[in-house]
């Protein structure tokens, strides 16, 4: 599977640093942005799959709106806030817009990457599953376009039996008329 | 995991049989393990086997309707194959409003009445349920029943329920369409509720007689029959046929046949799909 773009967010130099570190060794290709501002230029542009965003930030753009922006982009985007702040009312806020997690600060490394290979079994788990239904549907539709031509032929040809059936068995016909009648079916 | 012994197979296989009609042959043993081996271990058996004992025993059925809900299948989409959609879009709606609206006295609104057997999850009768609202402007002059059952209760609350995850709505559904009929609801998208009104949902095996469904114009049965054995087939079809309406139409999956099954339904094709009328020598014969 290909690496995994991740866009980090954070006003605090510090803490965006480190993540950059310690996602990069863990082989993550990462871009930063020190403010939702920044982030949502960058998220305009181009797709991350992972945004890990601090919620409180400064210049009127804060975590929950870099969320906002970037599923409305694309909802294959996952994102991940993190405050020191928590609480369960902006958790839950959080996840009803569709955040894939919610982390306390100071982050927990060791945490954070779990939480991303979560992320990344769950979108390879998308990909399987997205690739099995294209394979299914080329496989119906190829065996529906044989079983049809087969329903319409049997139909036509059951037709063809009824109606030389009702020659046949018609008491006051000639043998020879009948016959003629049955050839006549058969060569329309 | 529990493994799955000939002995068991037999057993469980014949008890899925008559519970579900759902037709499992030694062939599909995997599948016994993978879909009831957690129900067997949460209730402590050392075998399916033991786990069909106690199923029979349990007079609540409780047991039997988990073994349903974990064995029977629901891959379903929106929209699922196009091409039923546009042969009711484009043949069968027009038809029989047209016949509906030559027969109709009066001004009472034209009924109309449509069965998804086997609704799974209901995306199929919410489908239906789109293409009649998008197809007819002047909604008030009908009558409009749209019925979704199955065999399974989990499958049926969720249908009821009508909320989805995006892995459900991300195929099938345009853009358009989801925000026109869905509400977001979390990481999730909730059916409206002037869709989720036009449905009835209950629970029904369709090889059991059917309750309350009166006579139908359109059936929807597609991907059901390929579970059954052959003499179920048989049945069920001939069942629908005692609940269709004489001019009704009938709609299969795209890969299912009929020949050999059940002579009374003619197949007539219509662009590139085929759907099902009752032979009008048969309905003269049957009266």
């Amino acid at each position: 599977m290909k690496q995994l773009k991740i866009l980090a967010v954070d006003d605090d130099p510090f803490t965006l640093k480190m993540l950059e570190k310690k996602l990069t060794k863990e082989g993550y290709d990462i871009e930063t942005a020190s403010d939702g501002i920044d982030a949502g230029k960058l998220i305009s542009s181009k797709f991350y799959d992972i945004i890990i965003t601090d919620l409180v930030m400064p210049g009127g753009v804060d975590g929950m709106d870099v969320l906002e922006k970037a599923k409305t982009k694309n909802k294959e985007t996952e994102v991940i806030l993190m405050t020191a702040h928590a609480s369960v009312e902006n958790a839950v806020e959080a996840m009803r817009k569709g955040a894939a997690d919610y982390l306390k600060k100071p982050i927990n490394f060791y945490e954070l990457t779990l939480r991303m290979e979560k992320i990344r079994s769950y979108k390879k788990l998308m990909k399987n599953a997205q690739d099995l239904r294209e394979a299914m549907d080329v496989t119906e539709q190829n065996a529906a376009q044989t079983i049809q031509h087969l329903e319409m032929s049997v139909a036509e040809l059951q037709n063809v039996v009824s109606e030389i059936n009702q020659v046949i068995m018609s008491q006051n016909i000639d043998p020879r008329k009948c016959v003629d009648r049955v050839l006549d079916i058969l060569s329309s | 995991m529990i493994k799955v012994t000939t002995d068991d197979i037999k057993a469980i296989s014949k008890y899925i049989l008559d519970i579900s009609g759902i037709n499992l042959d030694e062939s599909k043993a995997y599948l016994v393990e993978t879909r009831l081996g957690g129900l067997a271990k949460e209730y402590g058996c050392s075998s399916y086997g033991e786990l069909c004992s106690i199923a029979k025993a349990d007079s609540k059925n409780t047991i039997a309707n988990e073994i349903i809900n974990a064995i029977s299948t629901n891959e379903t989409l929106f929209f699922r194959d196009a091409g039923p959609f546009e042969v009711l879009q484009h043949k069968i709606l027009p038809d029989l409003i047209d016949m509906k609206t030559g027969k109709a006295s009066g001004h009472l609104p034209i009924p109309i009445r449509i069965w998804s057997a086997a609704c799974s999850t209901g995306q199929e009768v919410y489908s239906i349920a789109i293409v009649l609202k998008e197809l007819l402007p002047d909604f008030n002059n009908y009558n409009i029943k749209l019925f979704g059952t199955d065999i399974s209760d989990s499958a049926i609350g969720q249908a009821s329920h009508g909320t989805y995850n995006k892995f459900e709505i991300e195929r099938g559904l345009s853009k358009e369409i989801l925000e026109k009929y869905f509400i977001p609801n979390g990481g999730n998208w909730k059916i409206s509720d002037e869709i989720r009104a036009m449905v009835s949902f209950s629970k029904q095996n369709i090889l059991k007689p059917f309750k309350n469904l009166g006579k139908l114009d359109i059936i929807f049965c597609r991907n059901v029959a390929i579970y059954f054995n052959l003499e179920d087939r048989k049945k069920l079809f001939e069942n629908l046929a005692s609940v269709l309406e004489p001019d009704g139409f009938l709609i299969i999956g795209s890969t299912e046949s009929l020949t050999g099954i059940c002579p009374i339904f003619e197949p007539k094709r219509y662009l590139r799909t085929i759907y099902y009328q009752m032979k009008k020598s048969d309905l003269q014969t049957n009266v």
